[in-house]
């Protein structure tokens, strides 16, 4: 009968509204040519959710706006408007829009879109994103957290994990508090709710798995800030999140039959 | 015993009631409902125009006679509706005087005799069997009952106030519910409100929690999980109070108290009704201007109804949900094709409270896969426990009509 304020849309507008510090810290610092990319990128994937929409009843998402924020931020290099289009597209429409839009889909399209522009153009360097950007997720992290659409539990193993990789690889962790990529990868692709598994153990070993890729990848990248390393982290934690669900499924099958005989 | 759930809602409404019973409108129609009587094929006993007492049978279920619909109240049948494929849908009788048929109470409460008092007088269809939901068989006998004695829906009676009138009443109708089963009889009831002695049958159990606390399915998959082959009967307090009242004096008490409550109504408070009343009747002269709808039941679960369902003990007055404002052409081009996605979210997991994991159900649920939501405990819960699912997801999909189809489907294979 009545209907609580928990659908779709309103999350994606909530998951919107939390890139607000972001992106203003992006465009404090980047100034003009950030502002481009993102708008290039946002033009880029409403575009195709309009198209989706129109042509085969996929609803559109405000999530567009994490996948232009985070294509700025996580590939600040100089790149091609082609290269940026092409790789846009990629995300939108094979991440996202063929699943039958935001929701139904189980790869961020910001991951798969910065996934291809990572591996096709490998040329262009990528430096990571600054303390601020770090310091402008933590208000973020809290409204989802506050509004259950974070997981804190995937947040917390995350972070326990890639603390402890980086401590075990000899990476220097003092600098982890300045990453902002990888923060920002954290709160918006690894915890984003239609990427993360949804029972409780696989929430934690998900998080596990993104934290420890991540400090593993950031030291074979050559930095911890590395933002291939959480793209691609977050990238391959999102794949095995459906087989995570699958044994937090089978798990919880099992404890109920031992429980119940 | 105690037990505290932890998950769960607060769902905060405008318009919750004062607990006190304050006289109503004068309820001149009552009716009994076609769609409180799942997988029942009703065969009437009256015609249109016939007088019946308080007590007197209606309609009885074609396959399994010997449970009958009976009169809450004396008068006429006015009105015979029958819906698609000449299914019952209400029978409505016209108030008037105040026949009782008197039935005679056995000296001594063994399980055949309670049995046939209970379907003689027409309460046997206030028990719910788990799973499935359905009346249950008669000669049948549950591994457990499980009386609710709380009611945690928002805009709920408090079950405290209604029960401190009619103590007397509701012990004497546990009395009753012993011999039905050779397992447990559980009390579920708020913290602190002793409604009844414990003894080695009688397992008097204090839940606290925010809503789905109060919930049935809540209580079950905690306390006495269906698995195997095991089921268990439900029955509400006030039902159990109408036992009761039939041990003690003989006859059909009739009268519930319901809470009449919501945004709309000038004065919400609780209400003595007939079961069955006309809502129309009930709300008249009651509602603000405001573009409102009654309904019959909670905010979350309850439906439209010209009648108060067999199961509904409030009544809420809401506002109407706006027209969707893209309503324009273009809007409807593009319209979705699909119902919206459930995105997992930290509310989603509190709305249930049973040991059951929400996303993987629902999944299951929407595409049709029995098997597996069957493997994760389906069979625990019934349409009101989906209702709170439903609100936690802006309505995203009709989660009670899936769970439905899918107990519907597991049904004969039991």
């Amino acid at each position: 009968m009545i209907r609580g304020v928990w659908s779709r849309d309103t999350i994606g507008w909530v998951i919107a509204v939390a890139l607000l510090p972001a992106f203003a810290v992006l465009l404090l610092e980047q100034g003009v040519p950030a502002a481009q990319r993102m708008v290039l990128a946002l033009a880029v994937v409403l575009a195709w959710q309009a198209l989706f929409r129109f042509s085969a009843g996929v609803p559109m998402s405000p999530t567009a706006a994490v996948t232009a924020v985070a294509v700025a931020l996580l590939a600040p290099g100089e790149m091609a408007t082609w290269q940026l289009v092409l790789a846009v597209t990629f995300g939108s429409v094979l991440g996202e829009a063929v699943f039958g839009g935001w929701g139904r889909n189980f790869l961020s399209p910001a991951v798969v879109a910065l996934a291809f522009m990572f591996i096709s153009f490998p040329e262009v360097s990528h430096p990571p994103a600054g303390p601020w950007i770090a310091a402008a997720c933590a208000p973020a992290a809290l409204l989802l957290l506050a509004t259950g659409i974070l997981s804190w539990r995937v947040l917390a193993a995350a972070v326990g994990s890639l603390v402890l990789t980086a401590l075990a690889l000899d990476a220097d962790v003092a600098s982890l508090t300045r990453l902002g990529g990888v923060a920002f990868g954290l709160v918006f692709l690894v915890g984003d709710p239609v990427a993360a598994p949804t029972t409780a153990a696989a929430r934690v070993l998900y998080g596990a798995l993104t934290g420890a890729l991540t400090a593993y990848l950031g030291v074979r990248f050559g930095a911890l800030g590395a933002p291939q390393a959480i793209v691609f982290a977050a990238l391959l934690a999102s794949i095995f999140a459906p087989l995570l669900d699958h044994a937090g499924v089978a798990a919880a099958v099992q404890r109920r039959r031992r429980r119940h005989g | 015993m105690k037990l505290t759930i932890k998950a769960g809602l607060q769902v905060s409404l405008p318009g919750p009631p004062v607990q006190r019973v304050v006289p109503s409108n004068p309820i001149r129609t009552v009716g009994l409902l076609g769609t409180d009587l799942p997988g029942v094929r009703a065969e009437l006993l009256v015609a249109e125009g016939e007088r019946v007492a308080a007590g007197d049978a209606l309609f009885r279920d074609r396959k399994r006679p010997r449970i009958c619909f009976t009169a809450p109240v004396a008068g006429t049948v006015s009105a015979i509706d029958l819906g698609e494929m000449r299914r019952l849908s209400s029978v409505a009788i016209a108030v008037d005087g105040g026949d009782r048929r008197h039935f005679d109470i056995p000296a001594r409460l063994d399980r055949g005799a309670a049995q046939a008092l209970l379907l003689e007088s027409g309460l046997w269809p206030s028990f719910t069997a788990r799973p499935f939901g359905r009346i249950p068989d008669p000669g049948s006998a549950p591994d457990a009952v499980f009386v609710a004695a709380l009611d945690t829906l928002p805009l709920a009676a408090c079950a405290q106030v209604v029960l401190a009138e009619g103590r007397a009443d509701f012990a004497l109708g546990v009395t009753a519910l012993k011999p039905l089963t050779d397992g447990p009889v559980f009390v579920c009831q708020a913290p602190g409100s002793a409604v009844v002695a414990q003894d080695d049958k009688v397992l008097c159990v204090e839940v606290a929690g925010p809503h789905p606390a109060g919930l049935v399915g809540t209580h079950v998959s905690r306390l006495f999980p269906l698995h195997g082959q095991r089921s268990v009967w439900q029955i509400h307090y006030q039902d159990v109070m109408a036992i009761g009242a039939l041990l003690r004096s003989g006859e059909i008490a009739g009268e519930r108290v319901i809470a009449l409550a919501g945004e709309g109504v000038r004065q919400p408070r609780l209400v003595r009704l007939p079961s069955g009343a006309d809502l129309e009747d009930l709300v008249r002269g009651e509602v603000t201007e405001a573009p409102m709808r009654v309904v019959s039941g909670s905010p979350l679960g309850g439906r439209p109804s010209r009648f108060l369902g067999r199961h509904h003990w409030q009544v809420s007055v809401i506002p109407r949900a706006a027209a969707s404002p893209r309503a324009s052409r273009l809007g409807r081009f593009a319209a979705p094709r699909k119902p919206p996605p459930v995105i997992a979210t930290a509310a989603l997991e509190r709305a249930l409270a049973a040991d059951i994991p929400v996303m993987p159900l629902l999944r299951a649920l929407s595409v049709g896969d029995t098997e597996t939501a069957a493997r994760l405990g389906c069979c625990e819960l019934l349409e009101e426990d989906m209702a709170l699912i439903g609100y936690a997801t802006g309505a995203a999909q009709d989660f009670a009509a899936l769970l439905r189809s899918t107990l519907d489907a597991l049904e004969p294979s039991r």
